[in-house]
Parts: structure tokens; C-alpha cells; sequence
């Protein structure tokens, strides 16, 4: 079957009264599904995750281990590392669904969006321009080879450019009035229909997601989003983008950057709030992660009311996606306060950067010993050592009076994994013999790797931080759906069970940094160099 | 161990073997990954399972060190440990005291050295090493040796190969002692530098040690020697060593000496060279390796071979998404790591077959064409070859022949 470009569809349907406008901002059970010809749909239930890239790639899962883990099923892929070189790669593979073909993602199973900026980073760029966006690269990314790099290399979903300025200091109201309408003219941009070589085809679209501009200024995000909303004054605009008659016709969905908002939003972290121990050791764990992305409950509670600003007069049918949550608290109050459908994973992977493997569930676990207990554990930390449990022990515990949790092991590849399909024989007389019995990897093994600083202690937590995530997702539509009323009161009780400031991740990092250290000066080079080029993965070990 | 000689080569003295070990039956000649620290850097068991490898390598010293031999014990040995129900070498930590360790002073005891947490003398001694390897236990466990470079010369080296001896008799004992001769397989170490002559008085007393000893190994070599005498150290002991008992080159891992090895009648070598190579970049190909970091690569959307079937390269993982990533990502590493491990598994595959067709000389010349092509065919190799009967200039006298390593890397090109 010939395959025909530019055809697949990003479709969103709640499943509930949430759609009701009296309700715009309550917690919904949806599902995101990407329609392609020929195959089945890609559903990705919400309230639920997507996946970080970084190069082009989920950190430190090739692409079997990649394949292995279920809960991958949307991928987010900035684009600004393939501006290295020109022209960037991506836009030469050939053939059908060329984005997915060179990175390794299944069309039948991933949904592949892509974006220029990684949205973690905050780092300070350049200002943008008229028709063109700062990357961090020497090169930036004019609008229209935006368009043209979207058509060429065919994601599933496109971001469109939007001039969300990433310099020091607050914003002058002619900045934002002037981020404003850039955003959305580039927006009418890659709204605008896909001349194709065959004269005769219609013209298709893409799948667009924009991102909610504004800053942290209410009423700049309100005239964002009522700009979406306008019949466009200019002529050219409007015939451009026919026959939508405003731009939100276009689009599929409002993302949401949640990183420069904590950044407006939080002290920057000092070298005291990292535990106490040699100096050189906690300006490492500074030096090497810039970005400290975990909001304060305070924080998270500003920024309700910036979100609910740009979506109040948007339809509430359309999906809402957010970038770089810090914390599966924020995650909560996202869900129950502003509806949001779509998070990225992005703290959850960043966890297994630094050595945590995560442990938790929701609804939380009813029989606890202690509230504020971890939400993962530091498995640097020497009490694991001669621990020969597997990673999670919540998948075992109750969650609700009256039942228990369906499955009582993770189901990622360390903590449930599986024979390979097949074994690779490399001579005629080869005899394959299966493992007789697969076990989960332990703690005391991951406690090792991580000491040794072996790269499979991350391969592991990767896959096994965004199982859990996946997870805890799962039980958050599973509560929304059974007993949505219990919802709010369900949240509330996570917060107490559960430290919300991840504490662990401060431990997890010193220590990390400690066997950074030790590994010398190269190493610790490279690490460096590493975290200021991408925000999630760690160093390649070359000695 | 069960170990059955299936076919030998009709021109060298190359052999296919099947050795059954308590995890398994590992077919030979073969190549065993190095997993220093219990892992395959950044590979899962699952991954070594799925490429077909049935037999890997810990090292002692490292394993000794962490997790401990407490955690192991607790474990129940280094394979539920790490996952890995397969076959299982340890070395026995004696060459990385002396590698790793500038104050290792050797006593007729043993190993001397300061221990690495608290600096406290520490003795290493072959009672001991067999005691460690228990605890970790490994399928096949290697005596403890009294390791010097290859490029030492006078005295100490025949000390040396002569202390070999008598810890390996203290090795025997312990481990008969302990009962583990029928669940694991204690390897003897030939020593005696480069010394024919030490050599010699080396494999005739480890050789009358024949029925306590379950393969014998060949040590001392691989350390910077002339490849001219590392092939004839070679084959002065393959062809001393008892028929019906495995051999294994010590840290030999190049695709050209592996094959020169297994021409003089090596079953098995392993190597750390694969996978650190991958961690560089480096992808090994039977036309020679690639430097994918190198510019030229990357706009080429071809895999790495296009023949190979590992993972990477049947997936069509191209060079040029391998060269926006690798040295940068930690899985590009595993990508490339999971496409060498398989290319060292097929060479040995395809010995194997070659072996048992009879067309093992044909192999060697086929390979050996591509490999170095008209970069030059290393003098040694012919050298090595032609004296089991192979000559890789037979069909090209014209061929270019090139003295000392004589290995082409392409990262040593400009491009």
C-alpha cells in the first residue's frame, strides 16, 4: 500500500461531562489517539504521560529496551541537537514515516511529536526575532523552515514556534504585546495546508499543538488566547490559513512550558539547601544540574490561576498538554485544578539520571507507618546494599479499603522481565538454551551498578521510573473513573503520604556527585559538559 | 564439565567443540564478553541473551572489591546476582593486583598489596582467590598466577612461571578440599614470558596436573610482546596441550588474532576491547572498524553493515542518527556495544562452521581479504597462518604485506 503523507489525525474525545463549560477546569478521562490509514489507532489514555528525547532518543533505553518498555507510547522530540548540522538529519531519511524510520519509533505504536526547544531547558538564548527563534545551537530556526522541516520529516504532532522569551529579568509589556503577536503568526503559519506534488490531492494539515504565550502576566496570557480566538485583521493571514476561520480551528491542542513559569516562581537553589558534606561535593551537584525544577506547593498554586487564564474562553474540548512538571504532586493539582491531560515524564527520567528508583502509587497506600514517606528510593544509599527486593514494593500494598492493587510487581523490563523473543545463533551447531527462571533485578544489584557506575543502573530506572509514572497514572483514571467524587480527598492524602518536596532527590544527587568525583577529573568533564548540552541523560562513561 | 571435540580443521590445528558447563553448553571456538563489574556495560542479561551469547566473564578483583563477597554469598553467587543463568569465567584477580595496584609485592604466600579502602596490607593468596571464586561461583574459575608483563626478561620471569606452578597445586588443593571440582572448573595458567624454553617446563609440569585440571588457559601474553612471538608462544603451547581439554588465550580480542588463535588450536579468548571500543564510537565491521564520530558519517543513513544481524543494524539503526548520538547518549554506546558483541560472536560463529565444512583455510582467506583489503596484510598473521599451513597469499602473491600490528583504525585517519 502506497502511503500517502500528511494523513495521520490527532484525535481527542473526553469521556465524561467535563466537556460541560461549567466544569472546564475538573479532572477529565479522555483519550489522545492518533488515526493512521491502514492501522490501528495509537491511544494514549488521559489524564497520562509522554516521553523526553534528548538526541533524538529516550535516555539510556536503546531501541529494544526502548520497544520493551509498554509505557512509552508518545514521544517528544526537540529538534534544536540535529541543527548541528546543515541539512539536519532528520529531514534525509526517505520513505514512509521518515521521522519515525531514523529514530527507531514504531508507527503502529508511537506517536511522535516534535518541537524545536527542549522544554526542560531553561537556559538563558538569545533573543528571538521578527521570523525566527534562538535554539540552543549556533544556528537558530527561521519560521519558515520550521514548516518546511514539518512537512519534510512528517511528525505525528508539530509545535508550533512561539517567541516565549528565555532571558534574564521580567518582561516589559511591549516584549509580551510583541510575544503575543509573533506567537501567533507563527502559528498561522504552520496552519496553513500542505501544498502536495499531486495537483489534484487536497491539501492536508498537520497536527498542531501551540504553546499557551503570555508569561507570567494574566492578562497577556488572556489576549494569547483570545487572539486564537479573532477572525485575523490581516488579509493575507486569514486567506492563508482558509478555510479555518481563526486559528484555534487549527489547532489540536494548548501545551503548556511549565519550566519558565518555576523559574518566575522560585528562589533559585542555594549551596546550602544541598546536604551537608565536602564543599566540593555540593557545588558538583550544583554545577552539574543547573535546572532545579521542583516547584513548592506554593508555586504550583500560582501558576492555576496563569493556566486557567489562557484556557477560560478556549473550547474545553481540545487536549492540554504540560511540560516539565516537577513532581507527581504537581502533577495532581494540574489534573484536579486545570484539567490538564497530557504531562511529560520529564522529572520521573531525570530521577533515573541521578540513581532513584521511584515508589509510589496512586491512590496512595492506606496502611502507612509514617506520612511525607519518599515517593523513591536513593539506592546509592548503603542500606540497600544487602537489599534483594525488587525496586517498588507499593505495587504490593492496599490503595483503598476494599482493594488491593491488581498487580503486585512493576511491569517494567528490571522489575518484570521478560526471555527475549528470539536469541541470535551465529553457527549451525548453536543451541540456545532459555533462562530457566526470570526474577526481578534487586535493589543490592542497582545499589551496585550505581557504586560501580556501570550505565545499565540507568538503563533500569529509566524503564522503570516511567513504568511507575505510567502507573500512577493509570490509578489516577482509574480513581476519576470508579468514584470521582473520592478524587480531591484522594489527592489530599497523597500529598500527606508522600514528601512533595523530594527530599530524596537531594540525597540521591550528593551522592551521585560524590561517585561523580570519584571517578576524576575527565570523567567530571564530560558529566559537566554533558548536563549544559541536554537536561536529561548522564555522561558516557569512556575509561 | 563435559567437553567433546566435534570436528578439527583438515589443514590447521583450529577445532569446533562443545563444552557443557553446570549453565549450559557453550559451543567453541568463542569469544567471551568481559562484564568486570557483573554487568555488560549498559546491556541487560536479557540483550546478551538475545545475541546468542552463552558464556561471559566477571572479574574477581573488581567483584571482591564490590559488592563483596557477603552480598554475593547473600545472593546466592554472582549469577542470580546479575540475572545471567548462563555461563559464568572468573579470572582470579591476580593480574589486576598487578595492573591496577603499583605497591602489589608478590610473596611465595602471595599477593601483597594495600587494600584499596583503608590502605591496610592486604594478602592476596591462592587459597584465598579459590575461596573468593567460590563464593562468586562461576562456571570455570582460574587458578591464581604469578603474573609479569610480557616485556619482562632475566630471573623473575622463570620465578615467576615457576610459582605459577606451585599455586596452582595449592589452588588444586583448595578447591578439592572444598568439594567444587564437580560444580566448578578450575583452569591452570601457563606462564613463562616469551621463553620457549620456560614455556616448556611450564606446560610439561601443568600438563602432568591434567586430571585435576578441567581446561588450561594461556597467560602472560597480550602485553605490548612482538605479534611475531605472541603467535609463537601460541602455538608452542596449543600444540602441548592436552586434546581433550579446553584452551583460552588470555585478553585476546581483535578479530585477526582472534583468528590466528583459533588456526593454532585456541577454543576460547576474551577481551575488553568490543565493548570499550563501542563506548568511543567505534563500530567493528568485516571491512574494519568505524569511527563513527568521524564527519563522513554523518549523513549516511546506511547501518553499520548491512549483513550484520544484531540488533542495531537489522533495526537499520543509521550511521549518521549513530553519529549525531554516540559518545554523547549512553544508549548510542549500547547500540554500538550490542552491534560488536555480535560481530565478535559471528566471526567465531563462522570459524565454527568453516570448521565443521571444511572450509576453514577458505575462511581465513576470505576474512582476512576484507579485513585488511589493500591495507596490507600484517606479516605476523601471514607468518602465524603459514605455519599451520595457510597461506593468505596464495591466490595473490601481489598482496601487500605490512610488518608490526599492522592494524588499520580508522580513527587514526584523517577524514
Amino acid at each position: 500500500m502506497s502511503h500517502t503523507k500528511h494523513t495521520s489525525s490527532l484525535r481527542f474525545r473526553l469521556h465524561d461531562r467535563a466537556s460541560e463549560t461549567t466544569k472546564i477546569f475538573s479532572p477529565r478521562l479522555g483519550a489522545a489517539s492518533l488515526h493512521r490509514p491502514g492501522s490501528a489507532d495509537i491511544e494514549v489514555q488521559t489524564p497520562g504521560i509522554l516521553t523526553s528525547t534528548v538526541r533524538g532518543l529516550v535516555p539510556h533505553l536503546a531501541r529494544d529496551t526502548m520497544r520493551a518498555t509498554q509505557a512509552i507510547r508518545w514521544v517528544n522530540v526537540p529538534f534544536e541537537s540535529f541543527l548541528e548540522h546543515t541539512p539536519p538529519i532528520l529531514t534525509l531519511q526517505n520513505g514512509p514515516h521518515p521521522l519515525h524510520r531514523i529514530l527507531g519509533f514504531l508507527p503502529e505504536r508511537h506517536i511522535v511529536s516534535m518541537v524545536l526547544r527542549d522544554p526542560s531547558d531553561d537556559r538563558e538564548m538569545p533573543p528571538n526575532g521578527k521570523d525566527f527563534v534562538s535554539a540552543n545551537c549556533i544556528r537558530g530556526m527561521t519560521v519558515s523552515d520550521w514548516r518546511n522541516h514539518a512537512i519534510t520529516c512528517e511528525p505525528d504532532v508539530i509545535l508550533a514556534l512561539s517567541d516565549i522569551p528565555f532571558t534574564a529579568g521580567g518582561l516589559s509589556q511591549k516584549r509580551l504585546t510583541k510575544s503575543i503577536e509573533r506567537s501567533a503568526a507563527w502559528l498561522a503559519d504552520i496552519l496553513k495546508p500542505v501544498d502536495m506534488d499531486d495537483i489534484s490531492a487536497t491539501r492536508p494539515r498537520l497536527n498542531v499543538l501551540v504553546h499557551m504565550a503570555g508569561g507570567s502576566v494574566l492578562a497577556a496570557r488572556k489576549e494569547f488566547a483570545y487572539s486564537l480566538l479573532e477572525t485575523p485583521l490581516d488579509g493575507e493571514e486569514a486567506s492563508a490559513i482558509r478555510p479555518y476561520k481563526i486559528l484555534d480551528d487549527g489547532v489540536s491542542g494548548y501545551a503548556f512550558d511549565l519550566v519558565p513559569l518555576h523559574k518566575a516562581f522560585s528562589d533559585p537553589p542555594s549551596l546550602d539547601s544541598v546536604p551537608l558534606s565536602k564543599v566540593s561535593v555540593r557545588r558538583t551537584a550544583m554545577e552539574l544540574s543547573p535546572a532545579f525544577n521542583i516547584p513548592t506547593p506554593e508555586a504550583t498554586a500560582k501558576l492555576v490561576p496563569l493556566l486557567r487564564a489562557s484556557l477560560e474562553i478556549l473550547p474545553p474540548t481540545k487536549l492540554r498538554i504540560a511540560h516539565s512538571a516537577g513532581s507527581p504532586h504537581e502533577m495532581l493539582y494540574l489534573v484536579r485544578d486545570v484539567g490538564i491531560d497530557i504531562f511529560d515524564a520529564h522529572w520521573a527520567q531525570r530521577a533515573a539520571d541521578i540513581g532513584i528508583a521511584l515508589d509510589f502509587t496512586f491512590p496512595a497506600p492506606i496502611t502507612v507507618d509514617k506520612n511525607g514517606r519518599d515517593i523513591g528510593h536513593n539506592m546509592y544509599d548503603a542500606r540497600y546494599a544487602h537489599d534483594f527486593s525488587q525496586f517498588a514494593d507499593s505495587f504490593a500494598e492496599q490503595t483503598s479499603e476494599d482493594s488491593l492493587a491488581p498487580s503486585s510487581r512493576c511491569s517494567c523490563l528490571a522489575c518484570s522481565p521478560m526471555p527475549p523473543p528470539s536469541a541470535l545463533r551465529h553457527s549451525t551447531i548453536d543451541e540456545p538454551v532459555p533462562t530457566r527462571q526470570m526474577k526481578p533485578n534487586t535493589r543490592a544489584y542497582l545499589h551496585h551498578l550505581l557504586h560501580t557506575h556501570e550505565m545499565g543502573a540507568n538503563v533500569l530506572l529509566a524503564a522503570h521510573n516511567l513504568s511507575v509514572l505510567d502507573a500512577f497514572f493509570a490509578g489516577i483514571r482509574s480513581v476519576l473513573s470508579s468514584r470521582p467524587d473520592d478524587f480531591a480527598r484522594e489527592v489530599e492524602r497523597f500529598a500527606h503520604v508522600y514528601d512533595g518536596e523530594l527530599k530524596i532527590f537531594m540525597l540521591a544527587r550528593k551522592a551521585w556527585a560524590d561517585v561523580e568525583l570519584a571517578r576524576g577529573k575527565g570523567r567530571l568533564a564530560r558529566e559537566k559538559e554533558k548536563q549544559a548540552q541536554g537536561t536529561l541523560g548522564t555522561a558516557v562513561e569512556l575509561d | 564439565m563435559q567437553f567433546e571435540v566435534l570436528a578439527t580443521c583438515h589443514t590447521t590445528k583450529a577445532r569446533v567443540a562443545r563444552m557443557i558447563l553446570p549453565h549450559g553448553a557453550t559451543m567453541l571456538p568463542t569469544f567471551m564478553p568481559v562484564a568486570t563489574q557483573a554487568a555488560i556495560k549498559g546491556l541487560t542479561s536479557q540483550q546478551m541473551e538475545s545475541l546468542g551469547i552463552s558464556l561471559i566473564l566477571n572479574n574477581t578483583y573488581h567483584l571482591n572489591l564490590r559488592p563483596g563477597i557477603q552480598v554475593l554469598k547473600e545472593a546466592g553467587g554472582a549469577h542470580k546476582f546479575q540475572g545471567w543463568d548462563h555461563n559464568l569465567l572468573t579470572d582470579s584477580g591476580g593480574f589486576q593486583l598487578v595492573s591496577l595496584s603499583k605497591f602489589t609485592k608478590i610473596t611465595e604466600e602471595g599477593a601483597l598489596f594495600a587494600s584499596p579502602f583503608t590502605g591496610e596490607p592486604t594478602m592476596l593468596t591462592p587459597e584465598e582467590s579459590i575461596s573468593i571464586q567460590h563464593a562468586i561461583g562461576a562456571d570455570i574459575i582460574m587458578q591464581l598466577d604469578d603474573v609479569v608483563s610480557s616485556l619482562t626478561t632475566g630471573p623473575r620471569v622463570e620465578e615467576a612461571m615457576e610459582r605459577s606452578v606451585r599455586w596452582l597445586d595449592r589452588c588444586i588443593a583448595y578447591h578439592v578440599r572444598e568439594g567444587r571440582q564437580h560444580t566448578q572448573n578450575l583452569f591452570a595458567i601457563v606462564q613463562g614470558g616469551l621463553d620457549a624454553r620456560l614455556r616448556g617446563a611450564c606446560l610439561e609440569e601443568m600438563i602432568k596436573r591434567k586430571d585435576q585440571v578441567a581446561g588450561y588457559a594461556i597467560g602472560g601474553l597480550s602485553g605490548g610482546e612482538e605479534k611475531d612471538v605472541f603467535w609463537r608462544v601460541i602455538k608452542q603451547c596449543t600444540e602441548k596441550l592436552p586434546e581433550d581439554r579446553p584452551r583460552y588465550s588470555m585478553g585476546v580480542g581483535f578479530a585477526e588474532d582472534l583468528l590466528v588463535c583459533v588456526a593454532l588450536g585456541v577454543d576460547m579468548a576474551d577481551c575488553v576491547f568490543p565493548t570499550r571500543t563501542a563506548r568511543f564510537g567505534v563500530a567493528l565491521t568485516r571491512k574494519g572498524a568505524l569511527n563513527l564520530r568521524l564527519h563522513k558519517h554523518a549523513k549516511d543513513l546506511n547501518p553499520i553493515d548491512h549483513e550484520c544481524p544484531c540488533p542495531t543494524c537489522s533495526d537499520g539503526v543509521s550511521r549518521a542518527i549513530l553519529h549525531h548520538q554516540t559518545t554523547r547518549e549512553t544508549a548510542a554506546a549500547h547500540a554500538v556495544t550490542l552491534h560488536n558483541l555480535t560481530f565478535q560472536a559471528q566471526v567465531m560463529g563462522g570459524a565454527r562452521d568453516a570448521i565443521i565444512n571444511g572450509t576453514f583455510p577458505l575462511y581465513l582467506k576470505s576474512f582476512f581479504a576484507d579485513y585488511f583489503g589493500d591495507k596490507g596484510y600484517p606479516a605476523w598473521c601471514v607468518n602465524a597462518l603459514r605455519s599451520v599451513g595457510v597461506d593468505l597469499l596464495e591466490d595473490n602473491p601481489n598482496a601487500k604485506v605490512v610488518t608490526g600490528r599492522g592494524v588499520w583504525w580508522e580513527y587514526a585517519s584523517a577524514s
